[in-house]
């Protein structure tokens, strides 16, 4: 029992690291949504695997809830937005693509380090997944610096965000359900602003690259 | 203790008035209500200072902390009478002067925040109390200064001068404060019955912290610069509040931190204090002398009797911490005697000064001239002060620069180093500052009001209306009464001086009409003196009228030979001064230059000659400018860094956080 547990831990925080390395590889915005949308299934994934272990129902019932907003409902806000234009690519990222999966794999290495003294303040088995946790919101932060579409911004963000809720559910089981149920509606009423911002941007400068905002300046 | 929250209140209510109703009751009515409310906080001051009673008041309500505390003793009472005198000309001089941009809602209401905060500051009790008159004073005096900001680039760059300066102050005095409270609940009363058990090191930090704020709000070079700047452009009302009040509330700052709270501390102190007053007294009255905009001569003239005033609280400072209680309590009345007086005639020289603005439209010297004949009032009233801050005998600012001049005299019977050194610069500064003095009033009566107009706006200047008239009329009082008897005033400078240093004694000055120092040696009677001035005036006015009466004869006045006598071949203000400049030319550093064109036909006859002279101030070329050049860099230099590119602002982000994952790791 405890080493299917283990296992089935391992694997969905795996693919929450996995789905966000991929996000930093692919370039249409379609597929990277599609990670996203991935992303979101895993770390519900996490967090139910994590509530049938320890029997807490609140966690459950957040891991569900993670399920409907990260997997479902904000990956197809986006998509919506992507669908304005279909065949948009981030075409010239700051950081070009291999160069990012070098540096995605230094991010991982560091979080490994880094997490050290985490990790052994309460050796458990989750713990043990918090550097996968660190090195989420380090890719995702990378992904915000080095992406120029507002799309991959937005998708940045919530890469941070997901392995921010990452952390918390290995750590501590997961935070009260009304602290969870606050950060997704956070997340949810971001997306829907900057799809609004993104919408209205693409009305005046017939692009969402944000690399043009520098006029604004002064 | 009630009437002056009344009056507080009045002018309060002044101020709100000025915000709602229209123009032209806003001009007349607000000002006499500001007006009745410096009367009535005057007439209290001089209770509390007759009686020599302390009273407080306390709430815990309206500040955050501990609320707002006032307390009225003897030394605060001299400075809110001061303020108070000059409140009441200011604004009965408004009714006539207000027009424009000063007659303004905005203009208006702050003015009478302004006199509120004067008379507030002095008798704020705690440190919240203190700080929020002080910041309120600094902050609406500021903005009086960009009254005129439509028409002149000057003003605000004066304001934003006065407001960097007077911020800075501030940031340096609240520092110094909080340390000084430092295990107390920071009202006052706690701080003096503590301060004592403070380590020495806090104590002085404390205290040259507080000094430097202080220092600047005084007009103390080098941090002076912003003082000639906004004189000028203020209104003329505000920069005679400005000039008269509240330079004088740095003084009091002074003197309420280091004597009051801080129980004088060392001897060093007040040798600093001491230094820059002898550095700005001479600066100042150099530079007064060499200005051609008048109001711009007055604001160094300013810097020069702070300067003195600051010698004398630097002697009290040093006199007293060695041990010489009658000789400090002297010099410390002398000062505070010196700061009434010059609140009396500077004030009425700047409005005097706004009076000639009004009327000509120009505060140039070199284009004034021949006002005696169509502004006679002005002319009294200019004629009278200037009189006294030369020290012309039987006139205010002769009665306390030789009060001073006692206390520094009598000063050298204390033969410790510091003292000996003090008191010599004293007395070769009071002397010395003088005669330039007199070199700069001369020039400001001489060129302004005698001779023959030398532009048209002098030649056709009127005299102003009747409240101007009165307002400066009221502002001479002072000059001739604490000139001719200066006896009166004895007892309420002792109390004064009393609740300022710690150690109570007999008055050094006897009881009388004229000041005599039994104690010490030394003794004047300007009553009688001025009695002997009119006797021989009379005398000879018989005289010569008998005389006239054997042989009258008119003629004109003898040009030289010449028959054609233009306003061109008088003095200038800047020919006046010319040769002192030429005297002091290594610390004024004048600038000159001479343009000559030539007629085309030969090198030897000049079709015209342009002459300019500039006296810039040296200290801030030399002292501020590199400063402010270097802040400039540092700005353009983070310019670059904040290009306006979000993906660089998220990288700053990232890379500090990356830092500190890896610093905690």
């Amino acid at each position: 029992m405890n080493s299917t547990y283990v296992a089935a831990l391992e694997l969905a925080a795996g693919a929450v690291l996995v789905s966000a390395v991929m996000t930093l590889w692919r370039r249409s915005v379609r597929s990277i949504v599609s990670m996203l949308s991935l992303q979101g299934m895993a770390l519900s994934a996490v967090a139910i695997v994590l509530a049938l272990h320890e029997h807490e129902r609140a966690l459950f019932v957040t891991g569900c809830l993670v399920f409907v907003v990260k997997g479902l409902v904000v990956p197809g806000l986006l998509r919506r937005v992507s669908r304005l234009d279909p065949r948009s690519r981030e075409s010239r990222p700051l950081v070009n693509v291999p160069a990012s999966l070098v540096f995605a794999a230094v991010l991982i290495v560091l979080s490994y380090v880094v997490s050290s003294r985490i990790t052994s303040m309460s050796p458990s088995e989750a713990s043990h997944l918090v550097p996968i946790g660190v090195a989420t919101v380090l890719v995702g932060y990378f992904m915000l610096v080095t992406r120029r579409r507002a799309v991959s911004k937005i998708v940045g963000l919530i890469l941070v965000d997901n392995g921010i809720a990452l952390v918390t559910f290995l750590l501590t089981s997961g935070v009260p359900l009304i602290v969870e149920l606050g950060s997704s509606l956070d997340v949810l009423l971001v997306v829907v602003v900057l799809q609004f911002l993104m919408v209205s941007m693409r009305r005046h400068s017939d692009t969402d690259q944000l690399t043009e905002m520098k006029a604004l300046r002064d | 203790m009630e009437l002056y929250l009344a009056a507080l209140g009045i002018c309060a209510a002044a101020a709100v008035l000025a915000a709602v109703v229209t123009r032209r009751v806003r001009v007349v009515v607000s000002s006499i209500l500001g007006a009745l409310g410096c009367l009535l906080a005057g007439g209290v001051a001089l209770r509390i200072l007759i009686t020599g009673s302390t009273s407080t008041f306390h709430t815990s309500q309206l500040l955050p902390m501990s609320g707002l505390s006032l307390t009225l003793d003897p030394l605060a009472a001299l400075f809110i009478l001061a303020s108070a005198f000059v409140g009441v000309a200011a604004c009965v001089y408004c009714v006539g002067y207000a027009h424009g941009a000063m007659a303004s809602r905005t203009a208006m209401t702050l003015l009478f925040v302004f006199i509120l905060t004067l008379l507030a500051v002095p008798a704020a009790s705690s440190v919240v109390s203190f700080m929020f008159c002080w910041e309120l004073m600094a902050l609406s005096s500021m903005l009086l200064i960009l009254t005129n900001q439509a028409h002149s680039s000057d003003a605000r760059a004066a304001a934003l001068w006065y407001g960097v300066m007077t911020q800075f102050g501030a940031a340096s005095i609240l520092l110094g404060l909080l340390l000084a409270s430092l295990g107390t609940d920071q009202t006052f009363s706690a701080i003096g019955a503590h301060s004592s058990q403070l380590s020495p090191t806090l104590r002085s930090f404390a205290f040259v912290l507080v000094l430097l704020g202080f220092a600047s709000k005084a007009g103390a070079v080098p941090l002076h610069v912003w003082l000639p700047k906004a004189h000028p452009e203020a209104p003329s009302p505000v920069s005679a509040l400005m000039s008269s009040s509240m330079v004088a509330i740095g003084v009091y700052g002074m003197i309420r931190v280091g004597e009051d709270l801080l129980h004088g501390g060392t001897v060093w102190w007040w040798v600093s204090v001491a230094a820059l007053g002898v550095v700005s007294a001479f600066y100042g009255a150099l530079h007064a002398t060499t200005s051609t905009d008048l109001k711009r001569l007055l604001a160094y003239s300013t810097i020069d009797i702070q300067g003195l005033i600051l010698i004398g609280v630097g002697a009290a400072g040093v006199l007293n911490d060695s041990g010489q209680p009658v000789v400090a309590h002297l010099a410390m009345m002398a000062v505070l005697l010196l700061m009434v007086a010059h609140a009396g005639f500077k004030g009425a020289l700047f409005l005097g000064a706004g009076a000639i603005e009004h009327a000509t439209g120009t505060r140039n010297l070199d284009r004034l001239g021949g006002l005696i004949h169509t502004m006679p009032v002005t002319a009294f009233v200019v004629g009278v002060s200037a009189c006294s801050i030369m020290a012309v005998p039987t006139l205010s600012g002769f009665s306390s620069e030789w009060l001073l001049l006692q206390g520094l005299l009598h000063g050298f019977a204390d033969s410790s180093t510091p003292a000996l050194i003090v008191m010599l610069l004293g007395v070769i500064a009071l002397a010395l500052t003088g005669g330039l003095t007199a070199v700069a009033f001369v020039k400001v009566f001489g060129i302004g009001f005698l001779g023959q107009p030398r532009s048209s706006g002098a030649a056709d200047a009127r005299e102003v209306s009747t409240s101007m008239k009165v307002a400066m009329g009221w502002l001479v009082v002072p000059s001739v009464v604490i000139g001719v008897v200066p006896g009166a005033f004895v007892a309420l400078l002792n109390r004064a001086s009393s609740s300022a240093l710690a150690t109570p004694v007999v008055s050094p000055i006897d009881k009388g009409t004229g000041l005599v120092l039994s104690q010490l040696s030394g003794a004047i009677e300007p009553a009688a003196l001025f009695v002997g001035l009119v006797v021989v005036l009379i005398v000879v006015w018989a005289a010569n009228q008998r005389l006239a009466q054997r042989r009258s004869r008119r003629v004109d006045a003898w040009a030289c030979g010449r028959e054609l006598q233009t306003p061109r071949m008088q003095y200038t203000a800047t020919s006046f001064a010319e040769p002192l400049q030429r005297v002091f030319a290594d610390v004024l550093r004048p600038q000159n230059d001479v343009e000559v064109t030539h007629v085309a036909e030969s090198r030897y006859y000049e079709q015209s000659l342009l002459y300019e002279n500039r006296v810039v101030d040296v200290i801030e070329m030399r002292g501020y400018r590199p400063l402010i050049t270097a802040a400039l860099r540092v700005g353009r230099f983070s310019r670059r860094l904040q290009n306006g590119s979000i993906h660089r602002y998220l990288a700053f982000g990232f890379v500090a956080l990356l830092v500190i994952l890896v610093v905690l790791a």
